[in-house]
């Protein structure tokens, strides 16, 4: 029963996946004849493997100035996400009141736009005659900076297409846990704050590392938003992947940089493995 | 009763379109009304906008016209952005001797493609119109791509802001630093007015003969002499919009557009075509710099090794070839006929008369470009 | 665990969710505090809303204007040109229309061979089950770029390359992560002693399925669908690579559209690409919101 899913994903992502692996290790022969056809600047293997690509790619100091963006852009956009889909979360949670309910429906409507749309108005809306340069303006502030093609509009679209996600699952999991615990808790006289602190959030940790996870790796190997809002140099890995793929027809440095991308992402995938584990663990453990 | 209303929504959102598609028995709706009778060939053009249109209301329907029985179906993907997984598909197809769902194509990708050897070379002898081509355009290509049509790279400018716009590269340099952040162009992976105004700029601090090896050869070993040529731009930077390279040739017209630069490199063709359908104002003009020129080039049709239907092909690449539809590259996209303008009618020889023989200066062989386009980003923004 | 988090989980349920927390929230004086938290509340949501709606109305606006020069706030001038631009252009409706059979035929075939394989995983535990699962999840991080031109030779050797099979399969990979992992979650909620007792009065394992099992994982299942519809509606790159010539859906048309017209036009065209999901949203908030999503994430 469980074959159908997992042979459609070995088949048509696990193989290739494999080819791309021999590719960037130098063997460009077999499924790998077609690409290398094509490429220019690629470092064969001869016999058994190279880390030659690897060494041209990790030495050149641009691809590590686009790692290190990309890695800095990941990790501010999953503190905001993270934050703003508490907050949202909590707000709709404590005060079900009208006005919760429209701020938390429309803070989803992100996760409704084709991603293209959304990176083009967010250029516009940050961009130099956009609407926060017209605010700034009108409030005095002349030449207030402009976010468009920084690194920082790309944080902000970033944010901007994760907090949907965030916000579901955050909504959902504060969601999960009874009205009963939380009065006990400001029955005894605990504070909000304190509230938040001792029930909410210790029974929301599994939710908070999801929302973290898949911002991550969707930050990790974002391309549309990148290109659109950020700056010429430097660029996010997605970006500069597909330079390297298209522009300057250097496939095996393009598929290198996927192996990198590939192996951070899995790193964040390992925490988050890591965090289901012990908390099923302790459920199991005190049950 | 919302429930209700949800599950109705559900079901016309899965199921209508799910019968749709059943009647429609796997293939789209209009290829299945064309396609039963005659052959079709399958077109597939990269481009901006103004490639599209002289495809898909021009080129296409005349001819379809002129031939009854033999169909187009035209497939067209914005400038760059699936050339590498069209280049994936027609590689694995070529390779595996299938058909790549594409007969013809049309885009930066042929020049690729023909020094990977997946391109059918077309003889003169199946389509004649060929010997009218002029021979300098096929040198670059080896004969294994089929060039349609000039473009070639001009100077826009705001008239508001720029009474007299710089006419030499020297000046046109002078200016942007005398008018920071008034001037900016694409970056050079993605767009070719960007590509260009780079290369020229790199292209002043060479000799004429290392110019001209680069311009019909893949030759690595000379490329540091580009490094005095990238300083150059290197050192534009802070004068430029924003210490930004936009993304695409179509950003930089909207900037232009919009008044945030008052100088920029675009195609003449697709900057003709703004100012026709709005995008550029009427205070937008063009102008030529020399010493040296913009670049300008060819661009290139490719038919796949394991193209279908042959013989249909070489009779529309004759017809794209012919004076007829070279009219309509000149009058619909403001583009310059590949054919020598003596095969063409008076108007055209008119206007080509005055014409410099610099403005299709020659862009670099293609290996050249992508190494150029991978410097470029490692040294200059 | 805590007992407190015991108790958590043994109350938690469906009826618990929908009551309000906000019929016992204590009722005290206004003081400056908590003046000022209000005044600090009405601020952030401001904020927030600007945020989060600002970009799309402010791409909105542009759609009806006519001239607007920096610094105004508005327009000054409206007009309704630019809807009739894009009207006249024919070629947008055919791959909307693609866009709209692709997606709903994959959502349906990814549930039709991902649910079984969620039952066994959610029912069954079989040796490497967590494995499977996590690396159903792991393939799905490696950049696609990256794997193109393989994917395009496995297609051709499966003589898939065209067909609209190949599409719907390129799109359904995009989904088999939602479709399994959280259907498993919403399997695994039921207990098993409500399947067993309806098999105990003598209902077969499918009528136990439809009738029992089914509707009560139906919003987690419904949740899933909907994200796969996205996946699957939103896949560009995929898709051209196996859909040329005859199957080009919106995404591919969507770069063009936005970046090759005045910038009216692209918001115009931005409007009508939100419409639908936008609607679809609205009706499905109440599940979608305060549901079981973040269950169906967590690997038992």
């Amino acid at each position: 029963m469980v074959l159908p899913p997992v042979a459609v994903v070995a088949v048509f992502i696990g193989f290739p996946v494999g080819a791309a692996i021999a590719y960037t290790l130098g063997k460009t022969g077999g499924p790998n004849s077609t690409v290398s056809l094509l490429a220019q600047r690629q470092h064969v293997a001869h016999h058994g493997v190279t880390t030659a690509a690897y060494r041209e790619v990790l030495g050149n100091s641009h691809v590590r100035a686009d790692l290190w963006a990309t890695v800095w852009v990941t990790l501010v956009t999953i503190a905001v996400v993270v934050l703003l889909s508490w907050a949202i979360g909590l707000y709709l949670r404590l005060s079900d009141t009208r006005i919760s309910r429209i701020v938390s429906a429309l803070s989803v409507i992100p996760l409704f736009i084709p991603v293209v749309i959304a990176s083009y108005a967010i250029l516009t809306f940050y961009a130099s005659q956009g609407f926060i340069k017209t605010l700034a303006y009108h409030l005095g502030w002349h030449s207030f900076p402009t976010l468009g093609y920084t690194l920082w509009a790309v944080v902000i679209g970033e944010i901007w297409v994760n907090v949907p996600f965030g916000v579901l699952m955050m909504s959902s999991g504060l969601n999960s846990v009874p009205n009963a615990l939380i009065e006990a808790a400001r029955d005894s006289g605990a504070s909000l704050p304190r509230t938040v602190r001792s029930v909410l959030l210790p029974m929301n940790v599994i939710p908070t590392v999801i929302v973290a996870t898949f911002t991550g790796i969707y930050v990790l190997g974002s391309f549309t938003v990148p290109y659109l809002t950020g700056p010429s140099a430097p660029n996010l890995m997605g970006v500069s992947m597909a330079n390297f793929f298209s522009a300057f027809n250097q496939p095996q440095q393009a598929e290198v940089m996927a192996m990198i991308v590939f192996v951070l992402a899995i790193g964040i995938g390992t925490i988050y493995i890591w965090a289901n584990v012990r908390a099923a663990k302790r459920a199991s453990s005190t049950t | 009763m919302k429930a209700r209303l949800l599950a109705i929504a559900v079901a016309v959102l899965v199921f209508v379109p799910a019968a749709f598609s059943a009647v429609d028995a796997g293939g789209s709706m209009h290829a299945a009304k064309k396609a039963n009778a005659g052959t079709t060939i399958v077109v597939y053009a990269s481009g901006d906008v103004n490639v599209q249109n002289l495809w898909q209301n021009n080129i296409i329907p005349q001819f379809e016209k002129a031939n009854k029985g033999i169909y187009v179906k035209f497939v067209f993907s914005e400038h760059g952005t699936q050339d590498g997984t069209t280049l994936a598909r027609i590689g694995a197809a070529v390779k595996g001797r299938h058909w790549p769902g594409i007969d013809l194509v049309d885009g930066g990708l042929v020049t690729t493609m023909a020094s990977a050897g997946l391109n059918q070379p077309v003889k003169k002898a199946t389509a004649p119109n060929l010997k009218k081509v002029n021979p300098d355009l096929l040198v670059p290509v080896k004969g294994n791509a089929i060039p349609y049509r000039g473009s070639s790279v001009v100077l826009a400018y705001n008239t508001d802001h720029v009474k007299s716009p710089p006419k030499t590269l020297q000046g046109l340099l002078d200016w942007i630093k005398a008018n920071p952040g008034k001037f900016t162009y694409n970056s050079p992976n993605s767009g070719g007015s960007g590509y260009s105004f780079a290369e020229t700029v790199v292209d002043s601090f060479l000799s004429k003969s290392v110019n001209t090896q680069m311009v019909n050869d893949y030759v690595p070993n000379l490329e540091s002499n580009w490094k005095q040529g990238f300083d150059t731009l290197h050192g534009l930077n802070k004068y430029v919009y924003q210490g930004v390279y936009p993304n695409g040739n179509a950003a930089v017209l909207t900037l232009l557009g919009q008044g945030q630069i008052w100088v920029a490199p675009v195609w003449s063709d697709q900057a003709l075509t703004a100012l026709k359908n709005g995008q550029l104002g009427p205070n937008i003009k063009l102008s030529q710099i020399s010493s040296p020129s913009f670049t300008g080039g060819a661009a290139y049709l490719a038919v796949p090794k394991t193209a279908k239907h042959k013989k249909v092909l070489y009779k529309f690449v004759n017809y794209v070839l012919s004076p007829k539809a070279q009219q309509m590259i000149v009058d619909v996209m403001a583009g310059f006929p590949a054919i020598d303008v003596k095969y063409m009618g008076d108007a055209i020889k008119q206007k080509f008369q005055d014409v410099d023989a610099n403005i299709l200066r020659q862009t670099y062989n293609t290996k050249m470009q992508n190494d150029f386009k991978a410097q470029w980003q490692q040294t200059v923004p | 665990m805590s007992a407190v988090e015991s108790q958590g989980v043994a109350l938690g349920g469906l009826e618990q969710a929908e009551l309000p927390v906000a019929r016992t929230a204590r009722r005290r004086r206004p003081t400056a505090r908590s003046l000022t938290l209000r005044i600090v509340g009405t601020v952030f949501v401001l904020a927030l809303l600007v945020f989060m709606v600002g970009p799309i109305v402010w791409l909105a606006v542009r759609a009806f204007s006519g001239l607007w020069q920096y610094p105004q706030f508005l327009p000054s001038d409206w007009t309704l040109q630019w809807w009739r631009t894009v009207f006249d252009d024919k070629t947008l409706g055919h791959s909307m229309r693609l866009s709209f059979e692709f997606a709903p035929i994959v959502t349906v075939a990814s549930a039709a061979i991902c649910l079984p394989a969620a039952y066994a995983f959610s029912r069954f535990n079989f040796p490497g089950r967590r494995v499977l699962l996590v690396s159903l999840f792991a393939t799905n991080a490696f950049p696609k770029i990256g794997l193109y031109i393989s994917m395009a030779g496995v297609f051709y050797s499966l003589n898939l390359m065209g067909t609209f099979l190949g599409v719907v399969i390129v799109q359904l990979i995009g989904t088999i992560v939602f479709m399994t992992w959280i259907p498993t979650a919403a399997f695994s909620a039921i207990p098993r002693s409500l399947e067993e007792a309806a098999r105990d009065v003598g209902a077969g394992p499918l009528r136990v399925f439809f009738r029992v099992t089914f509707p009560l994982a139906a919003p987690g299942i419904f949740v899933a669908m909907i994200l796969s519809f996205l996946a699957a509606f939103d896949e560009a790159q995929g898709t051209f690579l196996v859909g040329i010539p005859n199957y080009i859906t919106m995404p591919t048309e969507m770069y063009t559209l936005v970046l090759n017209y005045p910038e009216q036009a692209a918001a115009v065209f931005s409007i009508l690409l939100a419409i639908p999901s936008v609607v679809l949203m609205s009706l499905a908030r109440k599940h979608v919101m305060g549901g079981k999503l973040a269950e169906g994430f967590q690997i038992r």
